[in-house]
Parts: structure tokens; sequence; C-alpha cells
């Protein structure tokens, strides 16, 4: 027997030691809840049994006291649990509670967990969850109520609890959830007509856990037609109507429209240019058709609209000067180059920038210099001013009044101005063209340029080029062209050096400065005299010799190129008009000089009428 | 006689009732605004505790004084629901201030020690101990209004001194136990509060008896 013993014990430790027995695993408490802060219940979980029958034993202990309890109920909350009823629980008291495993091998006790009953609060779910389907005007809605857990004392208020429900479509994921605070009801709006819905409510105590969800709840939406829709209808019946008018409208004007968004576009109005020429027909056809009889202008009217009178002043020495003088008058030309055009027909040369161009190329590189051609339309110089702004403009209406015509100044090519200020020394006698004189205008007869443009003038195209003074003005001989009379003829008027300027009186300058036209000679050459007597108020003895260029030439230029043939048909035009040089006029007292006329050998014509301008007291 | 003398009274008693409770804001009002306030109290109590839990040495949890240690223990308070139910408006009332007044010191203490305290959230505890002062000082001021519309029995406050002393304590353990006992004193003692001012509310409302 004592061997059986000792083999059962060692059996025993056998057993022991492998594992299969032995006291059992540390159970846990996992929590516990209190429905109605009234009651509570605890759960526990079981550790490893250790293979041998195990009994679990919850002890507790009451904050203010050491005694020890055992749990009162171990069933009525199933398996693992202790139920604490309403005798047992305390509030605002602090459980300890231990549970204790034990086999036959030994015991093993918890963890001892802390619970204040009014922190564990997790009520019920809510009971009596109704839904039902109301109508509105909008349409119509759920109305959801429910009544709080059966337990839960809220109607003392011992316990406050809020609720929470939630909403979904059937077959939807995502539930749509709603705060319903304190109350027992909730309404939900904007429903799908003809709609299956699920609803679930829950609650919390006001210092608690969330309770379950409650069961689900099904409701079905009632078909209906919603108002906002058969609003849309209308709507979009309205606008179908409106539309239907508009295009209606629209093809009925449809011409007006497309003329209104669409509008043609302009053809090419070339005169002569025919399309359908030019779609059918050879170039030469259609060129041809381009030449208009009328244009350019051929006749001897239009050579007066054309115009330009030149009056050249021709000095071989100086034709370095006369180069220096080009450029400027190139940058003079090109400042009058803005002259805005008036017409399609054909421009006045003078009006041509192209002619002031030309005449600024010629002065660049041309030995002789600038002529003055005189024709029937003689034109007013007014080259200063003119120049200054730049634009030509001739009629021959404008003779005597020098104002603008057509909003445009007369203005002489600046050709002329600015080749007499050159010559500083006495103007030779060489042939026919000698030193440049220069043609100042009277300002008596024009309206007085601001001074500062005519010393600009002279500043700019004088003095910048030459670099000479303005008093050279003194030192070379001018003739003044007083103005172009009814009778188209250029009264010119011999020019003192001081008289070359704004005051516009005729004033007499100093001798040699000036000389008389004795006459024109056959060669249409200005004779002039040598002599330079400046005195005011001499009657004959004034003598002033003014080496002008003799040669003036007249040049109509136009810009078309049968402007040549206009040229040298004009002679025959313009000789009939010359008028005898009246010697006697030549020689005037005071030195003004009137060509009568100068004939000019393939040009026109320009009367040169020299007039005597008497100071007789 | 008798008749018509009883009708006069109950015609009295009627108009002087409707007189009351024409007047001032009505009881069930300042209750409900009474219940709120304690109801915020609890919860900022609820989450500070929470939060010095989170950095807590586990040395502290076995050195903590037990909850009869705090100093409002020796108040007596309803310890269920019953017991709870049969106490009268005016004592519960006078519960609640009591309790009420009794924490207003240690909250001082609590919130010149928060800055101090070594915890990493500090100053997020610090502004919460502020704003339970704040609410503390407005619920006692709508208390006092209430206590003077119920009579004069809720007028009457325990007093429950504060003996501890001004320190929380020196070394960094014992501070932050001391402090997290202090706290755990007040969470419960706000709830107290709560549940009495919400009893109170539901029987001052009868005109709503959906709330309660």
């Amino acid at each position: 027997s004592v061997y059986g013993v000792l083999l059962f014990l060692c059996l025993l430790d056998v057993y022991k030691i492998s594992g299969h027995f032995g006291p059992p695993g540390k159970p846990k408490l996992t929590s516990c809840r209190s429905p109605e802060k009234e009651t509570f219940t605890c759960w526990w979980e079981p550790g490893s049994d250790g293979g041998l029958p195990t009994t679990y034993a919850l002890y507790y202990r009451k904050e203010n006291s050491d005694a020890v309890y055992e749990c009162p109920d171990y069933h009525t909350a199933g398996e693992n649990s202790c139920f604490f009823n309403k005798n047992d629980t305390s509030i605002w008291v602090n459980y300890n509670i231990t549970v204790v495993a034990t086999n036959a091998l030994g015991s093993n006790f918890s963890d001892p967990v802390d619970v204040d009953v009014v922190y564990i609060v997790q009520p019920h779910t809510p009971e009596n969850v109704t839904v039902t389907v109301m109508e509105d005007k909008d349409g119509p809605f759920l109305r959801v109520s429910w009544e709080p857990p059966r337990k839960a004392d809220t109607r003392s208020g011992w316990i406050t609890l809020i609720y929470e429900l939630r909403v979904k479509l059937e077959g939807e994921e995502e539930w749509e959830e709603h705060r319903a605070g304190q109350q027992k009801m909730f309404n939900i709006f904007s429903l799908r007509s003809g709609g299956m819905y699920l609803v679930q409510v829950r609650c919390k105590p006001d210092h608690g856990f969330w309770s379950e969800w409650s069961s689900t709840t099904y409701i079905k939406v009632p078909d209906y037609f919603p108002r906002e829709t058969s609003v849309w209808i209308l709507i979009a019946v309205f606008s179908a109507f409106i539309f239907f008018i508009l295009t209606w409208i629209l093809n009925l004007k449809s011409n007006s429209v497309k003329h209104c968004l669409l509008p043609p576009v302009p053809g090419p109005k070339i005169k002569g240019f025919d399309k359908q020429l030019l779609k059918n027909g050879r170039s030469e056809e259609v060129f041809s058709a381009l030449v208009v009889p009328g244009f350019p202008p051929t006749t001897s009217s239009d050579c007066e609209d054309l115009l330009v009178e030149y009056l050249e002043v021709y000095t071989p020495e100086e034709q370095e000067l006369i180069l220096e003088e080009g450029k400027d008058l190139q940058e003079g030309c090109l400042k009058s180059k803005g002259s805005p055009s008036d017409s399609d027909s054909g421009r006045g040369s003078c009006d041509s920038h192209t002619l002031l161009m030309e005449k600024c190329g010629e002065g660049e590189g041309k030995e002789e210099k600038h002529q003055e051609r005189a024709q029937k339309g003689k034109r007013q110089q007014k080259h200063q001013t003119g120049w200054e702004e730049g634009d030509v403009s001739h009629t021959r209406e404008d003779v005597l009044s020098p104002d603008m015509s057509e909003g445009r100044v007369k203005t002489w090519p600046s050709v002329f101005s600015p080749l007499p200020q050159y010559s500083s020394r006495p103007l030779d006698h060489q042939g026919s063209l000698e030193t440049a004189r220069q043609l100042c205008l009277s300002d008596s007869l024009f309206p007085p340029p601001s001074t500062s443009s005519h010393l600009s003038y002279n500043a700019k195209e004088g003095l910048a080029a030459s670099g000479l003074q303005l008093p050279g003005f003194r030192s070379t001989e001018y003739v003044e062209v007083q103005r172009v009379n009814q009778e188209d003829m250029v009264i010119l008027q011999p020019l003192f050096s001081s008289s070359c300027q704004r005051d516009g009186h005729l004033q007499i300058g100093q001798g040699e400065d000036y000389s008389k036209v004795k006459g024109v000679d056959s060669g249409n050459m200005l004779l002039l005299q040598r002599e330079v007597e400046v005195k005011r108020e001499e009657e004959d003895g004034d003598r002033y010799s003014c080496d002008i260029q003799d040669r003036v030439t007249e040049s109509c230029y136009t810009t078309s190129t049968a402007a040549s043939s206009q040229v040298t048909g004009k002679p025959t035009s313009c000789a009939g008009t010359a008028m005898p040089v009246q010697e006697e006029m030549v020689l005037a007292a005071n030195g003004y000089v009137d060509a009568a006329t100068i004939r000019q050998q393939e040009m026109c014509q320009v009367r040169v009428e020299t007039k005597t301008h008497s100071n007789k007291g | 006689m008798a008749h018509r003398g009883s009708q006069a009274t109950t015609l009295y008693l009627t108009a002087l009732y409707m007189l009351v409770s024409c007047t001032a804001v009505p009881v069930n009002d300042l209750l409900d605004r009474a219940s709120q306030r304690s109801d915020k109290l609890h919860s900022l109590s609820t989450s500070l505790t929470h939060e010095l839990d989170s950095h807590f040495p586990p040395i502290g949890r076995m050195i903590m004084p037990r909850p009869s240690m705090c100093h409002t223990s020796s108040l007596q308070t309803p310890t269920d629901k019953e017991q709870a139910l049969r106490v009268s408006e005016s004592d519960l009332l006078s519960l609640a201030r009591s309790l009420l007044q009794a924490w207003v010191d240690p909250l001082l203490l609590l919130s010149s020690s928060a800055n101090s305290l070594p915890h990493p959230a500090h100053n997020s505890i610090y502004r919460k101990i502020q704003e339970l002062q704040e609410y503390s000082k407005s619920l006692g001021d709508g208390l006092d209004i209430l206590s003077g519309k119920m009579g004069p029995s809720s007028q009457y406050i325990s007093l429950l001194p504060f003996r501890g002393s001004n320190d929380i304590g020196q070394d960094k353990t014992s501070r932050l136990v001391n402090f997290q006992f202090l706290l755990s004193c007040f969470r419960r003692d706000s709830h107290k509060i709560d549940s009495f001012l919400k009893v109170l509310r539901c029987r001052a409302a009868k005109m709503r008896p959906e709330m309660c």
C-alpha cells in the first residue's frame, strides 16, 4: 500500500511536470455595468483552469469599511458574472472587487478593480420604437417616437437620458445619424418616394455609456409626386415654348440677323478693277481696265492744282554746304512728312511729301540748287512757317491769304531756306548761277510765324548745319519774296539782313546784302545789279545787288509718272502768259525786284513780278 | 357663508400664485440652468482626471489615499436612489451648496500648483482648472438665488473646511498623487451636485413632464 501511495504520488508529480494539471490561471475582471444606477453586474474572464475543475469567487470591499463580502448572486447575470441588487448597491461608494479562481491545486487572485457605480451606467436600449409616415404641405415625412428603457427612472430625474437615432434606405451602406437630445420624438424629412427606410434608436445617460442600438424598424414611404418636380416641369415646358418662338422669329429674320452678326466683308474697290475679269480674263485686260482715263490729270488746270513753285537758288561752290544742308533738308523734309492725304485723287505736288523727299534727295547730292519755279498757279511761300508745319498745299485762292487752306499751311519746301545762310562771303557772279540767296518771306503779308519758329528754323537749318551765325544774313544777299499776287506774280523784295525776320516790316537793310534785279534775260535769268546800297527812302540810288539765282525753274512735280510729260507740256501753256520784262520796273528805287516774267526753258514759267517798293516819305 | 369664504380664499390663492409665478425667472428655469452648469462642471472634472491619468506613475496608484479621505466625506449624502428621492428639495439644495462651497479653497490650491505640475499636459490642466473655477463660481451664485426662492431651510450650508496644507507635496510623485487625489474627490462631489440638481429640476418641472 505504501508503494501504491508512492506510485500515485509519482504519477501525480509526473502529471504535474507534464503540465496537464495545475493551479488555475489568473482570472480577469472584464467590466462592471449598471443599467439604471440602482444595480450593477460585474463579469470576469477565467484564466486557464489548470486542467482541473475550477471555482470562481468574487469578493468585494466597500470603501469605508474593511469587511470583505462575497458576491451575492452568481447566476442572474449569467456565466462568470456577479449581480449586485438594489440592496447591495451603494452609490458614491467605491467598491474594491476581486475574483478568485480556485481548483484542487491552488487558487489565483485577479487584480483588484475599483468601481463607483455612478460612473459605470449603461442603460438598456430604448423601447417601443414606432415610425409613422405623416403628411405635410411639402410632402411626406417620418415621425419616429420611442420610450426610455423600462428600468431607467427618468421621471424622477434620477437618471437623465439623451437619445440618438439613425436612418438609412434599404440597400444603402451609410447611416444618417441624428441627435435628439432628451426628447422622445423626431421627424425626418426629404424622403424618397416609395423608399423603404430602416430606423434605429439608442440612448446614453448624462455621464455614462451609450446603450446598444434598438432593433431595426422598417417603414415604407408611399409613392408621391414631389411638388418641386411639377414646378420644374412647368418651367421646362415654358422655356421650350419660348425657345420655339425664338427659333421661328430667327428663321423669319434670318437675313437681317446674318447681316448683323456677320457683316459683309468689304471687297476691294479699285476703280476699274473687275473681279470677274481677274477670274476669267488675262492680266493685261485687268491692268488695262485699271487705267482710268482721267488719271493722272494732264490738263493745265490740273497742273495748276499741282503745285509748287520753286525758287532755285544756285551756288556752285557751295555744293558742300548744300550737301550739308541737304542733310538738314532731309531732316527737315522728314519732319514735314506728316501730311495727311486728302483724297484718292492726285495730290498736288506740293502736297506730296515725296516731292519734298525728292527735293531733299536732290539737295543732298545735287549740284544745282533749289530752283524756284513760278507758274501760273503760284503759291505763297511761307516756308518758314510752312516748314514748321510741314505741309504744302496749293490752291490758287490761297495766294493772298497766307492762312491755312484746308487746314494746311502752305509751305515751300525747305530746300530753299538753308542755302543762302551759309554764304558768308560776297557773292560771286559766276555764270548764271551764283551765290545763293535767301528768300525771305515778308511777314507783313503773312501771318507772322512765331518768332521762335522763325528763329528756330534758322537755327535748325542754317546754324545747325553750318554753325554760322545768324548775322550771316548780312553777308548774304537776299531777295525776299513778298507775296504772290493774284496775277500769279511773285512779288519779290530784296531783303536786308535785319529784315529777313519777323517783324514783318519791310526793312531796308544794309548795304551789300541786296541787289536789285536788273532784268531777266533771255536765258530766264534774273539780272541783278551788283551794287548794294542800303538806305532807306532812297529811291533811285539804291541798288541792291542780290545775287540771286538767275535761273528760275519751275518744276511741276507730281507723283505720277506722267509728270514729266506734264512738265514738258507746260511751257507751252505757260508761255503765253509771259510778260515782257519791264526793265524800268526792275530797277526799283528801293531795290525791290519785280521779276515780270521769267521764262523757263522747259518748265512752266513763273511770272516774277518785281515791284518797286518805294519808301518815299 | 363658508362656501363663499372658501371660494374667496381659492380665488385669492390663485391670484397670489399667478402673481408669484409671473414675477421673476421661474424656479424650474433656474434649476434648468443650474443643472446645465453642474453638468458641465462634472464633465470638466472627468476629463481632467483622465488627462492626468495618461501620465501617471503606476506606483502612484498604490499609494493613492482612499476616497474616504476626501475632506467632504464627513457630509452625509444619500447612498442610493430611495434615500436620495426621500430628501426634501431644500435639503438637496443645501447639500449641493455645501459641497460647492467646500471646494472654493481647494480649487485655488489646484490652480496655483497646476503650472508647476510635473506633467506634460500641465498647461491644458491649468486652463481646465481655471474653467472649473469659473463654472463653480457662477453655479454658486445661481444656487444662492435659488435658495432665496425655496425657503429658509435651503439657506443652511454645512461647513466643510479644507484641512489640507497649502502645498500639494515636495517630490514629483507625491505632487502628482496629491493632485490626482484632490481631483478624484472633486469629481465625485461634482457628480453629487449634478444629481441633486437634476432631481430638483424634475420635481419642479410639473409643467414640462416631457423633460423628465
